[in-house]
């Protein structure tokens, strides 16, 4: 195999990326000078090498601890579980959550051999006990996806967290923002029914 | 090539690329389908939130003989069953009714096994917090019963006859039920039933729910007699995933 065939090949295993766009992608950066592609060379092995996980939180991170847990500015009482580092960014970009998060890496899936012991729960509990910062824990926000699967994870947490004394709250779900109520589907309308909260 | 509209169970749904989902879909005409939902995980998909495990509706999509996937073409909501997720025992239950269903799955017409798989996952929802795992267990062996392989509790596997109800029996995995007294067995896996427990697995193979006093034994019966009947069946991961929820309950 070609240089140019394993640079195309290996486009193609990026998620969403079929064999076209990859070949497409493969002669765009041929046709850019060489000091492009050795910038995104050089780019893709920072990242192989620099990023891991959180120790704390599990979030992907250069340093350890990532940058939301050293930051002294966020409310240390306050733990946000997701399923995934990207969920993290979501919610940051809503620049309304100022607490801190719990990146669980998954989500309980008996048929896809998911279970708790798959999961960052064991690291999420320690930190419960205190080992935040000096400041005890005092709400755990359940975001998982609003899923079956995401909908079983939070139930699962909130057994092994509630009785530790810690206030457990999930995510709202329901209609979206700019959304039309006639094309909405019954599961969401009925979850926004039975999610509905007095004006 | 035919567009069908086809009754339809969602046993599994796993992410694809960035927007779309694959379905693993029971129907009662076709067995174990599998579609792609393009674009369903879209916020603002024109599935929403329905495409999820264990939901009931019309599946629409063209049907194409020798292909392992199509491509779905609208899904139309029957009945949602999100409130599984909300208790363990009843998210591992229908679990382990859907990988059973996806272990010995086959594109060959089953209205019946179809229907069992409707009706178990109803009861699931309906049971109430003290009868859930003796539902969970009724269903998963009547599921295994209306698939051919359930236990054999009133005929010797061996010689045929009728076994009499009162007295202990030797239950066989491998040989898919119980030895009479003059056949005896017990050459490979199994365990001695008792008459009650013998009872019980007769009523629990029919669907019938009974008071279990000890459930423990009840799924690790049914655990081993999987490891027999079921390909890589000692991977079984819902059922491990029960043994563990029913802890944390």
């Amino acid at each position: 195999m070609g240089v140019i065939d394993e640079l195309t090949a290996e486009f193609a295993r990026l998620p969403g990326v079929g064999r076209k766009t990859a070949a497409r992608l493969t002669f765009f950066l041929l046709k850019r000078s060489p000091d492009e592609a050795r910038r995104l060379a050089r780019a893709i092995d920072a990242v192989a090498d620099r990023v891991r996980h959180c120790s704390r939180c599990g979030n992907l991170t250069e340093t350890d601890p990532c940058g939301l847990c050293e930051d002294p500015r966020r409310d240390r009482s306050v733990i946000c579980v997701v399923e995934e580092a990207a969920d993290v960014l979501a919610i940051e970009r809503t620049g309304q959550y100022r607490g801190m998060y719990h990146v669980l890496a998954g989500r309980l899936s008996p048929l896809e051999g998911v279970g708790p012991e798959d999961l960052n729960i064991d690291s999420l509990l320690r930190r419960l006990v205190g080992s935040t910062g000096g400041k005890e824990v005092q709400e755990l926000i359940i975001a998982t996806n609003p899923s079956v699967e995401g909908e079983a994870t939070a139930l699962y947490l909130q057994k092994l967290v509630r009785p530790r004394g810690v206030r457990v709250t999930r995510l709202a779900r329901g209609l979206p923002v700019g959304g039309d109520l006639e094309y909405a589907d019954g599961v969401t309308i009925a979850e926004a029914l039975s999610g509905r909260r007095e004006l | 090539m035919a567009l069908a509209t086809l009754d339809a169970i969602i046993l599994q749904a796993f992410p694809y690329s960035e927007t779309s989902k694959i379905l693993r879909l029971l129907t009662p005409g076709h067995g174990v389908q599998s579609v792609m939902a393009k674009g369903a995980r879209r916020l603002r998909s024109r599935y929403g939130g329905i495409l999820e495990p264990f939901t009931d509706g019309f599946a629409t999509f063209y049907l194409r003989q020798n292909r392992e996937l199509h491509t779905l073409s609208d899904f139309e909501l029957v009945r949602p069953r999100q409130a599984l997720g909300r208790d363990l025992v009843r998210f591992g239950g229908a679990s382990l009714l859907a990988e059973i269903m996806l272990r010995t799955a086959s594109e060959e017409a089953a209205p019946e096994v179809f229907s069992r798989v409707r009706s178990a996952l109803d009861r699931l929802e309906a049971a109430s917090p003290e009868t859930v795992e003796a539902t969970a267990l009724a269903e998963t062996w009547a599921l295994i019963t209306a698939l051919g392989f359930g236990p054999s509790l009133d005929r010797c596997v061996e010689c045929g006859e009728a076994v009499p109800d009162e007295g202990e029996l030797f239950l066989d995995y491998a040989a898919g039920g119980v030895f009479c007294k003059a056949c005896q067995g017990g050459g490979g896996g199994g365990r001695v039933l008792p008459e009650p427990a013998r009872a019980d697995l007769r009523a629990l193979s029919a669907g019938v729910v009974v008071e279990l006093p000890r459930t423990g034994a009840h799924w690790q019966l049914l655990s081993r007699f999987l490891a027999f009947h079921l390909v890589d069946a000692a991977s079984l991961r819902s059922l491990d995933f029960l043994y563990g929820a029913r802890g944390a309950q």
